[in-house]
């Protein structure tokens, strides 16, 4: 995924420490000086949407790869359940194979290894990928990736939502991920330039910061840290753990009723109180961005 | 017994609810096995306060391949054919990106010399568990970042939890954010499902999406909400849905800094704030869940969805089939 595109991340470890909430902040000032994409990749529970208060439009499938036996041509050898990784390719006690269309992950080994050429491919929808217009800022576009309740494959879906993306051939791809530090995450940030980890003051929020930054670390992205709900709580320790890792924490957001109300509301904080502090944060961080992005 | 706490959205208070209601339980008499199924973020020990494993065990279930690159002969047919494209080039030649593999191996199915690419197991993560200071065991789990967001560890720590249960015993299962793998195997099995939202349109999203689960499951629901003053109307929304789509309503905690407090002070609020109004509300609601669990079979033939709604995958078949 290299070229003259470039992708910022907004990941963080935990739930809930305000990712969306940055993108979406985010997303509205970069508009104004780049043609930017933001792109919803946290699949299980999309919501930069439902912040921005839009519905998402240009709805298409997510279809991975299923299976089908030509009985005719099975010979019985059995190697499709062999080489099967998720128990999706079931072989009944009379030798026949047979695919639980719910496990299957789609990787096509079953399809290359049979020496027959036995195994037929169909498809299976895991999801949906969207492509909206959002008017706020100087407008942009809103990819976004969105699992199948019942599904349970995450990283087709991430994949996606990103090629989609980038096939817009935007400046600045501002991604944003599901919580965790899964491979689902690490292809959602793969290729980035940058990695804005979201984090809060708690304990909690310090663990899974570091599971993060081991993450970016392993990759070779350089992180930013961005502390959410400052003042809650000691951050000592936060600072300790950003510093061994190299980053540095380049804004605090305060603990405010405003960022929540902007949040109940589905307008983002940087529009809907200008003169806010919060809202003079993201200025601040943009500027800052903007010396990356050039 | 198998109570499981979901939410959809994360960072919600999945891990307070839990250890709160884990806690509760123990506190009325009951054999507790409290379970943390988030293993990409397991933050229930931190909750609790605990520093320490008395047993830990390393997690090797996941697999990735590896490139020989005396053997490569640089046709790049592994990474036409990767799913995940986790293969990429570099001036050394063609490499596997082990953070992104999710170890299916079919590039050593399409790759022309034998031997080329190898399979590696790779130590995915680790199970662990101890014993808290409320007498009960925590079963908890952490994934090495990268590693493919594994329901099967989920799983381990549950087939583990049930080896040491005994009929009587509550399993507490604190589930991950979302609605893949991890929710989907902490859901699995369960009697209870309880499912934790603010009154916040992305919150009330994910929770819709994560009803849909348990209704896959055929499995009785019933709702908590967290921070329902600061937003009222939604609020009052959510309990609508609730009585709508027979969900039974445990209860609504006011927003209240007792919480991330006591999380600073890695205790449980209701330990270290026992007064303040969420710790009240919270222990409400887990006495609430300790009456359910006494006429269990009445609670679930009254709150079991009455339509079954099974997963159907969306299959769209080759030609001639």
């Amino acid at each position: 995924m290299e070229g003259e595109r470039m992708i910022v991340s907004v990941s963080g470890g935990k739930g809930g420490t305000g990712k969306s909430t940055v993108a979406v902040n985010l997303a509205v000032l970069l508009s104004r000086g780049y043609d930017l994409v933001l792109v919803d990749l946290d699949v299980e529970d999309p919501n930069d949407h439902i912040l921005l208060g839009v519905e998402l439009e240009n709805e298409e499938p997510v279809n991975i790869m299923l299976p089908f036996v030509d009985y005719d041509k099975c010979t019985k050898c059995g190697i499709c359940g062999k080489v099967c990784d998720t128990g999706a390719m079931l072989i009944s006690p009379d030798g026949l194979p047979y695919v639980i269309p719910r496990l299957c992950s789609g990787c096509r080994a079953c399809l290359f290894a049979c020496p027959t050429n036995a195994i037929v491919e169909g498809k299976r929808t895991i999801g949906y990928t969207y492509d909206t217009e959002v008017k706020l800022g100087d407008g942009f576009r809103l990819i976004t990736g969105m699992l199948r309740e019942g599904e349970e494959h995450t990283p087709p879906a991430v994949l996606a939502a990103k090629e989609r993306a980038l096939s817009t051939r935007a400046e600045i791809h501002l991604v944003d991920t599901s919580a965790g530090t899964s491979n689902s995450v690490a292809t959602a940030i793969d290729g980035s330039r940058l990695v804005i980890a979201v984090t809060e003051p708690t304990p909690l929020g310090l663990h899974d910061l570091e599971l993060i930054l081991q993450l970016t670390q392993s990759m070779n992205i350089e992180t930013w840290v961005v502390m959410n709900r400052a003042g809650l709580g000691p951050e000592d320790r936060h600072e300790k753990v950003v510093k061994e890792y190299g980053s540095e924490i380049v804004a605090r957001i305060p603990y405010s009723r405003d960022v929540v109300e902007s949040y109940v509301r589905g307008v983002p904080i940087v529009l809907s109180k200008y003169h806010s502090k919060e809202a003079e944060i993201f200025r601040d961080l943009v500027s800052k961005l903007m010396e990356v992005l050039g | 017994m198998e109570i499981a706490i979901a939410s959809g959205k994360g960072g919600v208070g999945k891990s307070t609810l839990s250890a709160v209601i884990a806690i509760t339980l123990a506190r009325r008499g009951r054999d507790v096995i409290a379970v943390d199924a988030d293993a990409d973020a397991p933050n229930m020990h931190l909750i609790m306060g605990l520093e320490r494993w008395e047993w830990e065990e390393p997690y090797k279930e996941s697999m990735v391949a590896k490139i020989i690159q005396e053997k490569c002969i640089q046709c790049g047919e592994c990474q036409r054919v990767c799913p995940y494209k986790a293969i990429y080039m570099d001036e050394e030649g063609f490499k596997v990106n082990s953070i992104i593999c999710e170890g299916c191996l079919t590039c050593s199915l399409v790759c022309p010399v034998e031997g080329a690419i190898v399979r590696e197991q790779a130590v995915s993560g680790v199970l662990r568990t101890t014993k808290t200071k409320y007498g009960f065991p925590l079963i908890s789990a952490r994934l090495n970042p990268g590693r493919p967001n594994s329901g099967k560890l989920v799983t381990e720590e549950k087939t583990k939890a049930r080896e040491l249960a005994d009929k009587d015993t509550v399993i507490v299962v604190d589930s991950a954010a979302g609605i893949g793998c991890q929710v989907v195997s902490s859901l699995a099995g369960a009697n209870m499902a309880v499912l934790v939202v603010e009154p916040t349109p992305a919150s009330f999203n994910a929770l819709k999406r994560v009803h849909k689960l348990t209704k896959h499951f055929m499995q009785p629901a019933a709702i908590v909400i967290n921070k329902w003053d600061i937003n009222p109307t939604l609020s009052e929304e959510i309990e609508l849905f609730a009585s709508r789509n027979n969900l039974d309503f445990l209860g609504k905690v006011p927003y209240d800094d007792s919480i991330p407090r006591s999380m600073a002070l890695m205790a449980p609020v209701i330990e270290v704030f026992p007064d303040s109004p969420a710790s009240r509300a919270l222990l409400e609601i887990a006495d609430r869940v300790n009456s359910i669990l006494d006429d269990w079979m009445i609670w679930f033939l009254r709150f079991r969805p009455k339509k079954p709604e099974p997963y159907k995958p969306i299959i769209l078949k080759p030609e001639g089939f």
